[in-house]
């Protein structure tokens, strides 16, 4: 267990944020703070990935523009570059997400999933 | 066998209702226009099934595919196929025989109770033909499935077809037992067997007459043994449901809430006769007689048993059992439901003997038992349209009313019981001799003790109607007395009771119908005298194309309501009009539009039973029996 | 032909890029959206069958490296026997969807825009060749689903749409997970590649341990978005809450391919071998399923709304389809495939159905269904032609794929799940006849339907065609065009139960070779 922690800390980590993130997603009435727990949700995926990609004693993975850099020793490029591609995609869905939260509010004035729950019971 | 011939026929055999189907429909608005598409399908139908017989006879088989004519293929491996063959070939020209005269009755009595949404159930009438004849035709399992699923599903607007609970719920119980045979049972067994013969080369669900070499030899197979036998018992049981074999029969009592000319045609003879038919398919031309005995079921206690004694065991007990319920039903149309259950259970029993006889008196009973049965719902129809009785209860007298659709039943009564002279007897003659060859005793006894209940529970309808009147009649046995008895006699039904005191005005009959009061205690023809018309009687006979007073719509709707328990008597409207009976001439008794039918019927029962060597069946049913199992019989 | 190999880019590229137009369009004209998703779609159904045909002819799949890059680090897109059925079925749906859409709404540029945004999203994560690539691909359907969704009159759709919007994200990061694990043991991303690695032994056991990390966390994520129970929650009131035009679409679609994608990652990536291998694996797939099938139908019987006990249909149907997988032999993968496509177009005829009633009779709920046949014949034949073939009668194309699924089962000897198939037709019967029930032997009761939820999501046109119609429904609302799309879908899975084979040739090769 202590190895564990000692040697794999990132992946732990990364275990306990998805799992706050999850947690604050189910357990909270409050909408935006429900999408607040999908961000770090993924933001925990994101750190996944970036830690994969760590190659010990690597730089970041830029290329200098010299056309004989000679040798490098740099993390692997492929998963910053998903984790790019996914950060898009997640700021894309935070957007569409906030956006239906302004309408809820704007239709219910409440951003309590227990209070819309009686409001629309009550229809 | 030679090749078989490819020919549209068979295709067209079943597409002609399916089309008469679209015509109806499109001609809603023209009853009369309607009505002749039926009839004409109906001709249409027949001419080509007949056209088809006198090769059957010599052996040709009549084949169309879709792989054939289109290319494609159903499903992987299995082809769409309709093949016309000496089995296919008797159901076909059964059904197809019998929808020309019940078209015409289903036109009688739809407009003689001036029913509603009749284009529907004139479509689906004409469809459940079509898929009817499409089972005859099937070549293999899965075509057999295709019609058999659509079978269940385009009847089902007719059971349902009074729109109120009562048919609501026998509509939901008759689609939960049939799917659970067919898209159940059925799908299961078929895909048992595709499975089964996959593993010993190419899989195949055709037909085989005398059995599917394939299954045979997968059967043979020492680890195949008991998928074999699953299979087996699968598919019996999704056939078992429409033939109504005990314990899944309650569908088909409850179905009879729809219009007669369904409980006659396809609760007597489409409908329940293909799941005879099926179990025929699968015991004859899927497993054949002799895999069937050489996959012993190992029975605790009994040692090694075939295949088949359970299936007879359980036809045993469902014919006697049904014939003891029926002699307790009050309704008539029930009655006749729990005959029919006992009697396709006599098909059921005589297949499952695998004795060649036995065969052949099984197949020749689904012939038999058609005419029969067909002629008493006629009956029962015919005193439902004209008099709205529907209880045997008060049926007492009747038979002045209605001559000639008593006599008819009384013929009718006769052929189930198997007396001779009359279709049943033959069959049930062979059978008989089958179950004593190969000794089973239990068996030959089951049959006889049945013919007996079979009178116990019909005659008395026709002693009812013919030696009995209004106001003077017997208490029923079993039937009005709780068991255990009570004292009571020459008693009157507490709803007459009130009514038949007041007599009728005799003055005012004796106007109009004098001549025949003669005979009669008290009473008739009170339907003219206004006073009296809360009873429903219908107007004279002849003008069946009328549209009906409006309380017989109202009546017609309640005694659907009512309930075969008999502590319902005083709550619907049928019996006898205060007064009693009217007596009617055989001519003048209902519209020609169902006597025909009825005597048509009820004297191609009367053929069958004295010359059948010279009726078609029983040439066919031994060109069956022939191929099937290569004895030469009768 | 070079065109034909442009064609899978062009399939993915040009309703993304076109999606801007109606909102550019719209800038200065008024209603372009329409005739812009028309041209684009009927484009596209055109390509697709080019593309079809051509694989279909040659026997082989078209594989496009997009941007010259070599396969190990490009992106490519996979046109193969497999995802040729699902490109038709889409750009087809999408085209013929419109006929209902025109009169029916949502209308505006926008519901366009998000229409075109998710055909190219469903063409995409339908022709990738790359694991994460379908990560995208999945957010991008699901970015398009959530606002067709919301772009419902009320706000309810809205809450539907937040509750997808939540519960999906979740799916596909828990499928970018497995996707991280996957990357971890094998370095690649391609599925060729991956296959390769996977199907060809020589893991050792931290990576094999890694595989199957991988694969159970892409099963998670997959079984949210193609809505298992008990992870199907946010499906009723996403089919509920949208507005009628767009159900059809999300249901025949969406998850559907979502389904498709997870027979790819299954059969195509970790292979048979490895599910085979792997213990519990197949068990715990057709447990799902199973449960997905009993589950889904159960609660559909006791729904009141007609689109939401459709959308537990799809629950249960779905269920039928991952059950399949599970069972992992060649007939049921087949079986599993036909009955996806089957679904899709029964289903999208289905809410098709259910919008025409709904705008043309003012029906939503079983009870107002009554009497429906008297009424309205024509939806309500063809609604009752489509439910009878949900349930799989045939000849219909749900008989055929219930069919080679229980062929399938049964080949594996798993009696478990040929029972679950078999009982799945009473299942489905269940709630069909409730339906059937209604609206061919109930008489219409005189009751006023539309008061009580006149705030749910409606159709637009029904509020503008004056008062009367807002009660009972106008039945001029319903243009001829709908009709004739519910009863075309109708005859078209009549016709499809027909082609059983034809379906089992085309899949033939991909599935020999998935399973040799």
């Amino acid at each position: 267990m202590i190895d564990l922690l000692a040697t794999r800390y990132a992946y732990v980590l990364m275990f306990v944020l998805l799992g706050v993130g999850l947690y604050m997603m189910i357990a909270n009435e409050n909408l935006v703070k429900k999408l607040i727990g999908v961000n770090l949700f993924q933001t925990a995926i994101f750190l996944f990935f970036v830690s994969v990609a760590y190659v010990e004693g690597g730089s970041s993975p830029v290329v200098p523009a010299d056309s004989n850099p000679g040798e490098l020793l740099v993390a692997s490029p492929l998963p910053h570059v998903i984790v790019l591609t996914a950060i898009v995609v997640g700021i894309a869905l935070t957007a569409v997400g906030l956006a239906l939260i302004v309408r809820i509010y704007s239709e219910y004035g409440t951003l309590r999933e227990d209070t819309l729950r009686e409001v629309r019971s009550d229809e | 066998m030679t090749d078989p011939i490819t020919s549209i026929r068979p295709l067209a055999a079943v597409l002609v209702s399916a089309i008469a189907m679209v015509l109806i429909i499109a001609s809603y608005r023209y009853p009369n226009v309607r009505e002749s598409w039926s009839v004409l399908a109906a001709l249409a139908k027949f001419g080509i099934v007949v056209s088809m017989l006198p090769g059957v006879l010599g052996g040709d088989t009549y084949r169309w595919s879709l792989s054939d004519s289109l290319g494609v293929e159903f499903v992987a491996g299995i082809d769409f196929a309709l093949e016309a063959d000496g089995l296919g070939m008797l159901f076909a020209l059964l059904a197809s025989f019998l929808w020309i005269f019940t078209s015409f009755y289903a036109a009688g009595y739809m407009r003689g109770l001036d029913e509603h949404a009749q284009t529907r159930f004139f479509a689906a009438f004409a469809a459940s033909l079509s898929t009817a004849v499409g089972i005859a035709f099937s070549a293999n399992l899965v075509t057999i499935f295709v019609f058999y699923e659509l079978l269940s599903l385009v009847t089902y607007p007719l059971v349902a077809h009074n729109e109120d609970d009562e048919a609501r719920i026998a509509g939901r119980k008759y689609l939960t037992y049939t799917f659970f045979g067919g898209g159940v049972f059925l799908l299961a067994g078929t895909v048992m067997i595709y499975w089964l013969t996959s593993g010993i080369g190419d899989p195949t669900v055709a037909f085989q007459t005398g059995g599917m070499e394939a299954v045979a030899e997968a059967a043979g197979e020492e680890d195949n043994q008991i998928y074999a036998q699953a299979a087996f018992f699968l598919l019996i049981a999704g056939f078992g449901v429409k033939a109504a074999v005990m314990p899944l029969h309650s569908w088909l009592a409850d179905a009879m809430v729809a219009p007669t000319p369904v409980s006659g045609l396809l609760h007597a003879v489409a409908v329940v006769k293909s799941g005879a038919f099926g179990v025929a398919r699968v015991i004859l031309d899927v497993y054949g007689v002799e895999t069937i005995q050489d996959l012993p079921l190992s029975v605790p206690v009994v040692g090694e048993v075939g295949l088949n004694v359970p299936v007879a065991i359980l036809a045993a007990f469902t014919l006697l059992a049904a014939s003891i319920i029926a002699l307790r039903k009050d309704h008539l149309k029930r009655r006749l439901a729990y005959s029919t259950t006992a009697q396709l259970s006599y098909i059921v029993l005589g297949l499952s003997m695998l004795e060649p006889i036995a065969i052949l008196g099984a197949l020749f009973h689904i012939p038999a038992h058609a005419f029969g049965k067909l002629t008493l719902f006629f009956c029962a129809g015919a005193v439902h349209v004209e008099t709205h009785t529907d209880y045997v209860s008060e049926m007492a007298g009747i038979g002045k009313r209605m001559p000639l659709t008593m006599s008819a039943f009384a013929i009718g009564a006769a052929g189930m019981a198997g007396i001779p002279l009359v279709a049943g007897f033959v069959s049930k003659f062979y059978m008989l001799i089958g179950a004593m060859d190969v000794g089973y005793w239990p068996f030959a006894l089951a049959l006889i003790i049945s013919g007996v209940l079979n009178i116990a529970y019909l005659w008395p309808v026709v002693y009812t109607a013919f030696f009995e009147s209004e106001d003077r009649h017997d208490a029923k046995p079993l039937l009005e007395f709780p068991p255990g008895g009570k004292r009571e006699s020459y008693g009157v039904m507490p709803g007459e009771q009130d009514v038949a005191t007041d007599g009728g005005d005799r003055d005012a009959d004796e106007d109009g119908e004098s001549d025949e009061a003669a005979d009669e205690d008290d009473g008739f023809a009170v339907d003219m005298n206004p006073s009296d018309a809360d009873v429903p009687f219908g107007p004279p006979a002849g003008d069946g194309d009328d549209a009906r007073t409006e309380d017989t719509d109202v009546h017609n709707e309640t005694d659907h309501h009512a309930d075969d328990d008999h502590a319902e008597h005083g709550h619907h409207h049928g019996g006898a009009p205060s007064g009693g009976w009217k007596r009617h001439s055989p001519f003048s008794e209902s519209t020609w539009l169902m006597l025909m039918p009825i005597s048509v019927i009820v004297t191609g029962a009367v053929v069958l039973g004295v010359v059948p060597d010279h009726a078609i069946f029983l040439e066919l049913v031994s060109f069956v029996v022939e191929e099937v199992t290569g004895e030469v019989l009768p | 032909m070079s065109n034909v190999e442009l064609i899978p880019v062009l399939l993915v590229v040009a309703p993304i890029l076109l999606a801007t137009l109606p909102i550019v369009l719209g800038l200065r004209f008024e209603r372009t959206g329409w005739s812009v998703t028309a041209l684009t779609t009927t484009g596209l159904f055109a390509a697709s069958l080019i593309l079809a045909q051509r694989v279909y002819s040659t026997q082989s799949a078209e594989i496009y490296g997009l941007g010259g890059w070599d396969e190990q680090f490009g992106i490519v897109l996979i046109a193969d026997q497999l995802s040729m059925l699902i490109v038709v079925l889409i750009t087809a749906t999408a085209a013929g969807l419109l006929a209902f859409t025109r009169l029916a709404g949502p209308r505006g540029n926008t519901f366009y825009t998000g229409y075109l945004l998710l055909v190219g999203g469903l063409l995409g994560l339908t022709l990738t060749g790359d694991v994460f690539n379908m990560f995208v691909f999945l957010e991008i359907v699901g970015l398009g689903t959530y606002a067709l969704i919301s772009s419902g009159d009320g706000p309810e759709s809205a809450v539907a749409a937040l509750k997808y919007l939540i519960l999906g994200t979740v799916g596909a990061s828990i499928y970018l997970i497995g996707v991280g694990f996957l990357f971890m043991a094998t370095g690649t991303l391609n599925m060729m590649e991956l296959a390769d690695v996977i199907q060809n032994g020589g893991l050792d056991d931290q990576q094999l341990n890694l595989i199957r990390a991988a694969f159970a966390f892409m099963f998670v994520g997959f079984a949210i978005k193609v809505a298992q129970w008990p992870l199907h929650t946010w499906q009723p009131d996403a089919y509920q809450h949208a507005p009628d035009g767009v159900t059809p679409l999300i249901a025949a679609l969406v998850s559907t391919v979502s389904a498709y994608a997870l027979a790819r990652i299954m059969f195509d990536v970790f292979g048979p071998e490895f599910l085979i291998q792997t213990p519990y694996a197949r068990e715990i797939v057709v447990t799902v399923g199973s449960i997905s099938v009993i589950a889904g139908s159960t609660l559909a019987v006791i729904q009141q709304d007609v689109k939401r006990m459709l959308a537990y249909s799809s629950v249960s149907q779905f269920g039928l389809v991952v059950a399949a997988y599970g069972v992992v032999t060649e007939t049921a993968l087949t079986g599993a495939i036909i009955h996806l496509i089957g679904h899709g177009v029964m289903k999208a005829g289905l809410f098709v159905a259910a919008g025409v009633i709904a705008i043309g009779y003012g029906a939503r709920t079983v009870d107002e269904y009554a009497g429906l046949a008297h009424h309205r014949p024509v939806p309500a034949a063809g609604m009752a032609v489509l439910l009878i073939a949900l349930i799989g009668i045939p000849p219909s194309v749900g008989f055929i794929g219930k069919w080679y699924i229980a062929v399938g089962a049964v080949e594996a000897q798993a009696w478990s799940v040929a029972a679950v198939i078999f009982l799945s037709t009473m299942l489905t019967l269940a709630y069909a006849a409730r339906l059937l029930e209604k609206m061919y032997f109930t008489p219409a009761r005189n009751v006023d339907p539309g008061s009580h939820r006149s705030t749910d999501a409606g159709s637009p046109v029904a509020t503008d065609g004056g008062a009367s119609s807002q009660t009972r429904g106008s039945p001029d609302a319903v243009s001829l065009g709908m009709l004739a799309l519910v009863v075309s879908v109708a005859i078209i899975a009549v016709i499809l139960g027909f082609a059983g084979d034809v379906f089992f040739e085309l899949l033939e090769p991909f599935v020999d070779e998935v399973f040799n």
